[in-house]
């Protein structure tokens, strides 16, 4: 824009300056180019390449011949679909469970003073810290037929047989949503930290109640970070393997699982990857569906009635 | 905001000598009620903010709460509005308590600093918010939101998201919004600080005009005293929690009751006098003023700079008091100019004079003695602190 | 074959370079097991006095199986000089071409179950699958045999058997019909799964490590199960209240193998010799339950007699079970696996 101004004034002024800017842009583009090129080489190296490798792998059969065995598989086999259908129902309700648990608590600490709320958020990143599969036998302690909430449930006198908590998808989800958690209250806390305070007070002086202000001004403002904890949430869970593997009890299998049997079952490599193609392009699938969902949902504008 | 905004100026300007003001906008012009604020008392932790603060505001009054921040006019306001809850005292609308009543039952309408607007909803949604609330049908609210837009000059922009606005447009918006539920009173907080200075003159004018108009109740904080003083019918100057002083502008400005009342508004200097058996002394001379002299102690005299003017004659004459003083520095500011002069007991005054060739052919140099001339009619006595 | 190979040695390549174990330490190998307690038996039986008597240093590693020794030989990065395997993966990687052929002439196959002995692999140890129970929920009249286990009215309990190992629990579930150990190969695999099938809706835990079957007997979250001997013996030094036997036990044997490519493989060659002569192979029962494949072990005196009972390749123990057959599931792995989660993964 301002080379064109320049150019418009003609002469031999004109042209020199224009000359000058055009340079100074290309060197400029250049000097960006220079700086994101280490990003931009590892991610090709380390992501691009990887997976484009995968890919060509699939297309591979265990006599090295080209062939959609690998994907004819899935169809040939029942138990695929529906290990495939048990990661999604298991994704779903775990990403449900945080959804639950973590909007109250993502709420209460958005509340808090910011002393306290920083006490608190340590609380919530802490098991961070420890091992997923330290926590995730402490889950089997804590839920497994004679472990500490049945035996104090029957102590107590609350139920007479044990509830069956661990080894089950119940168990699974139990687990997962433990160490899910954090992925959700960590985003929503942050959204939710930039909520203004005085839109929640503007709210309550043209005529919200208290509850009504939560539902028509809070919450739709919250919905993006909420979308964004939903979203990773429900991501990860796709690929989790260590929780479902200890909790499920065999009987809750994901397709993380089903690639590593798979990947040992068969003498190629192409088995195992047939599988992690399709759950990146169904990850991929999905994520484009939550933009399209939610992207326009938390930024855009939409009658309120 | 250039073209339309001067234009809009220019549209309000007439309005306001309209004889025939477009009173009916709305469809029932809300019905202005009194607030009689006594003893309210407010404490965060051990600090008090507020302490035993009285006020009443009369039906349709523009009063304004002015005060450096930390002085208690916004926790006053917060207390109005029901965001905050005051330790003491209470607050009738009309002769209706209103201390307990939870803040969205207050039908109080509030202009916020930062506007306040839901991001996520657009124009109209906005300003139908209060409407919803208030089950109002939805023809009956597209009707009203209308009229409202049209009455803060945002026609057409219902469909608008609020990102999309500029700052005046939003403030309009926040406007609309706190009026178009017709509220018995308006708050507003520093609603035009965020805007730049042009647009905030403008602004000033459109909200006075506007509360012309419809007439409300409302209550205004700002800490910009020229803002105050030409918006409000009256000003409530706070100063640690109290109010300094409550009087309409002019009064304020011409007959302030206190030091600090004086400093904060307008510029003053301070020259200490003595109250003797009912006359009062600077110095050696006895100063003439046309109110009554406080009988006796140490007191102030304020000297605001335009009151001065310089006089050739050394002895007073009239009801002219006259100040022997040295010029110490004369400032030309086009339309007028700054005169830094220095008494004889090394109190600093300051003489502003508008740039009329008579005194211009009199303008003195630094260094040179001059008499400063003063009235008896704007002679004004605070207490010393 | 070629194009995958090249493609993983130019993957593999640069990842592993730095790994590989330098050409000039002719002196030392690396072998690797499955780690764990089997492991450390697994040193001071067959590594520490081989590399004693050989004057060679042993490194140790940890293998997940034969994925890693896929990984290694197709992508021309060979760490190990000698791995051990499940049989059926080493007659799956035979089949593959991954490892190097044995040369017999240096190792002494006698006394080896000639099933365990072939040109590239060679049997190095055994393991049992058998049937565990609680005392505390069935005293002394536990299921004593798979019939029992699989029948759920004289024997209520919760029930775990292994879902990751298909090839044990499908031969469980054929010994389950009552065919007779010598007639459980080679395994009717469908009538072997429409057993499964009956008792599948009452299995509590499928398992897929010996941990978590361990975990599930030890902590009372089932009542029976199948479980490996290794597992089965330390619950019960442990003092669990468990009761096994090896009657209707399945043998399956672990081997070991020289990757193709392996830089030591001389040296590797006699390490393994050593590693199966009866003088060594007498000492791994003296710190595991994992029974020697030399049967001449039992000969050699080193094993105390009353240790002899409690080793599940004692002959007269080898007598109540079912050897797997590694090349019957060479052959009808996949196969089999595949079916078998079909039927029981939902």
């Amino acid at each position: 824009m301002q080379s064109a101004r320049f150019e418009d004034l003609g002469g031999p002024h004109g042209t020199l300056n224009a000359d000058a800017l055009r340079a100074d842009a290309r060197r400029e583009s250049f000097g960006l180019l220079a700086l994101l090129s280490p990003g931009l080489l590892l991610v090709f190296t380390v992501i691009i390449v990887p997976i484009g490798w995968l890919f060509w792998l699939s297309l591979y059969d265990e006599t090295g011949a080209l062939s959609a065995a690998n994907y004819a598989r899935f169809f040939e086999q029942a138990s695929y679909i529906r290990t495939f259908i048990t990661t999604f129902k298991v994704a779903f309700f775990v990403t449900g469970a945080c959804v639950l648990l973590g909007y109250p608590l993502a709420y209460m600490l958005s509340q808090l003073p910011r002393r306290a709320a920083s006490i608190c958020l340590i609380f919530v990143i802490l098991p961070f810290w420890t091992s997923v599969l330290v926590r995730t036998y402490a889950w089997l302690v804590i839920l497994q037929r004679k472990g500490l909430a049945n035996s104090w449930l029957i102590d107590l006198g609350v139920i007479s047989q044990p509830l069956p908590l661990a080894n089950n998808f119940a168990g699974v989800i139990i687990g997962m949503t433990h160490i899910m958690l954090p992925f959700l209250v960590l985003p929503l806390y942050a959204s939710m930290k930039t909520i203004d305070t005085d839109c929640l007070r503007a709210g309550m002086n043209l005529g919200a109640s208290p509850a009504a202000t939560f539902r028509q001004i809070f919450f739709p403002l919250s919905l993006p970070g909420l979308a964004s904890g939903v979203v990773i949430v429900f991501v990860l869970c796709l690929g989790f393997f260590v929780t479902p593997a200890l909790m499920g009890g065999g009987k809750v299998i994901m397709w993380a699982m089903r690639m590593e049997q798979t990947t040992s079952l068969y003498s190629n490599w192409g088995a195992g990857a047939a599988l992690g193609v399709v759950l990146l392009a169904v990850t991929l699938a999905l994520l484009g569906l939550f933009q399209w969902l939610l992207g326009a949902r938390a930024t855009g504008v939409w009658s309120s009635r | 905001m250039e073209g339309s905004g001067a234009e809009a100026l220019l549209r309000s300007v007439c309005a306001m000598n309209d004889p025939e003001p477009r009173e009916m906008l709305l469809s029932i012009a809300p019905s202005a009620l009194p607030i009689g604020i006594s003893g309210i008392e407010k404490r965060f932790g051990g600090v008090s903010v507020l302490r035993d603060l009285s006020l009443d505001v009369a039906a349709g009054e523009f009063l304004t709460l002015l005060g450096p921040s930390g002085s208690g006019k916004t926790t006053l306001l917060m207390i109005l509005a029901g965001f905050v809850r005051a330790n003491f005292g209470s607050i009738k609308v009309g002769g209706e308590e209103i201390i307990t009543t939870p803040p969205h039952r207050r039908n109080i309408g509030m202009v916020f600093q930062n506007y306040a607007l839901f991001p996520h909803m657009n124009v109209f949604h906005n300003i139908a918010f209060p409407l919803k609330q208030r089950r109002v049908s939805a023809a009956d609210t597209a009707e009203r939101v209308e009229k409202a837009l049209d009455l803060v000059q945002l026609k057409g922009l219902g469909e608008r998201r609020v990102d999309q606005l500029s700052g005046g447009q939003r403030q309009r918006v926040a406007l609309a919004r706190a009026i178009v539920f017709e509220p018995r009173i308006v708050l507003m907080d520093e609603p035009l600080s965020a805007l730049d200075k042009g647009l905030r003159e403008h602004m000033q004018i459109e909200l006075r005009n506007l509360h012309r108009r419809l007439g409300m109740t409302t209550v205004y904080v700002t800490h910009d005293q020229r803002e105050a003083i030409t918006m409000s019918d009256r000003i409530a100057v706070m100063n640690a929690g109290r109010i300094e002083q409550i009087d309409r502008p002019e009064v304020l400005y011409a007959r302030p009751q206190t030091r600090f009342v004086a400093g904060f508004i307008g510029d003053s200097s301070f020259i200490p006098v003595e109250c003797r058996n009912g006359s009062v002394w600077y110095e050696d001379r006895k100063i003439r003023m046309a109110a009554m002299a406080p009988s006796s102690g140490s007191h102030l005299m304020v000297v605001r700079p335009e009151k001065l003017r310089l006089v050739t004659d050394a002895e007073p004459s009239g009801s002219v008091n006259v100040l022997p003083a040295t010029v110490g520095d004369v400032i030309y500011q086009g339309d007028s100019f700054v005169c830094y002069a220095v008494l004889r007991d090394g109190q600093q005054v300051t003489l502003r004079d508008y740039c009329r060739s008579d005194v211009l052919a009199k303008l003195p140099r630094p260094g040179e003695p001059v008499n400063l001339g003063i009235d008896a009619e704007d002679v004004v006595l605070v207490a010393a602190d | 074959m070629t194009r995958i190979s090249c493609i993983h040695s130019l993957a593999l390549a640069g990842l592993l370079a730095s790994a590989a174990v330098p050409a000039m330490a002719a002196d030392t190998i690396t072998v690797a097991s499955w780690g764990g307690t089997y492991q450390e038996a697994q040193t001071k039986a067959f590594f520490k006095p081989t590399a004693d008597a050989l004057g060679i240093t042993i490194k140790e590693d940890t293998t997940n199986g034969l994925d890693d020794v896929r990984l290694q030989v197709t992508g021309n990065a060979v760490k190990w000089d000698i791995t051990e395997l499940g049989a059926d993966e080493c007659a799956r990687g035979s089949k593959e071409g991954l490892f190097e052929k044995l040369d017999y002439s240096v190792i002494d196959k006698s006394g080896i179950n000639p099933k365990l002995v072939h040109d590239d692999w060679v049997g190095i140890s055994y393991t049992s699958v058998v049937l565990i129970y609680r005392t505390d929920v069935f005293g002394d009249k536990g299921p004593k045999t798979w019939a029992d286990f699989w029948n759920v009215e004289k024997f209520p309990g919760r029930r775990a058997l292994s879902g990751s190992q298909a090839t044990e629990t499908l031969s469980v579930a054929a010994l389950a019909e009552g065919i007779p150990i010598d007639k459980v190969y080679p395994v009717d695999i469908d009538g072997a799964l429409k057993s499964v099938d009956k008792v599948k809706g009452h299995i509590d835990a499928w398992w897929t490590s010996g941990a978590q079957a361990m975990q599930l007997v030890k902590d009372g979250e089932v009542d029976m199960a199948s479980i490996w001997n290794g597992r089965a013996g330390t619950l019960k030094k442990e003092g669990a209240p468990v009761a096994f036997s090896f009657d209707q036990g399945v043998l399956t044997a672990d081997c070991m193998v020289i990757p193709k490519g392996s830089k030591n493989k001389d040296i590797a060659m006699k390490a393994l010799a050593k590693f199966v002569s009866p003088e060594l192979q007498a000492n791994l029962p003296l710190y595991v339950d994992n029974g020697p494949a030399n049967e001449k072990a039992f000969e050699t005196g080193k094993i105390p007699p009353e240790r002899i009972k409690d080793i599940n390749s004692a002959p007269e123990n080898v007598k109540k079970q079912v050897l797997q057959d590694p090349a019957f599931w060479r052959d009808t792995l996949v196969e089999a696996t595949e079916k078998f989660n079909n039927l029981v993964q939902q």
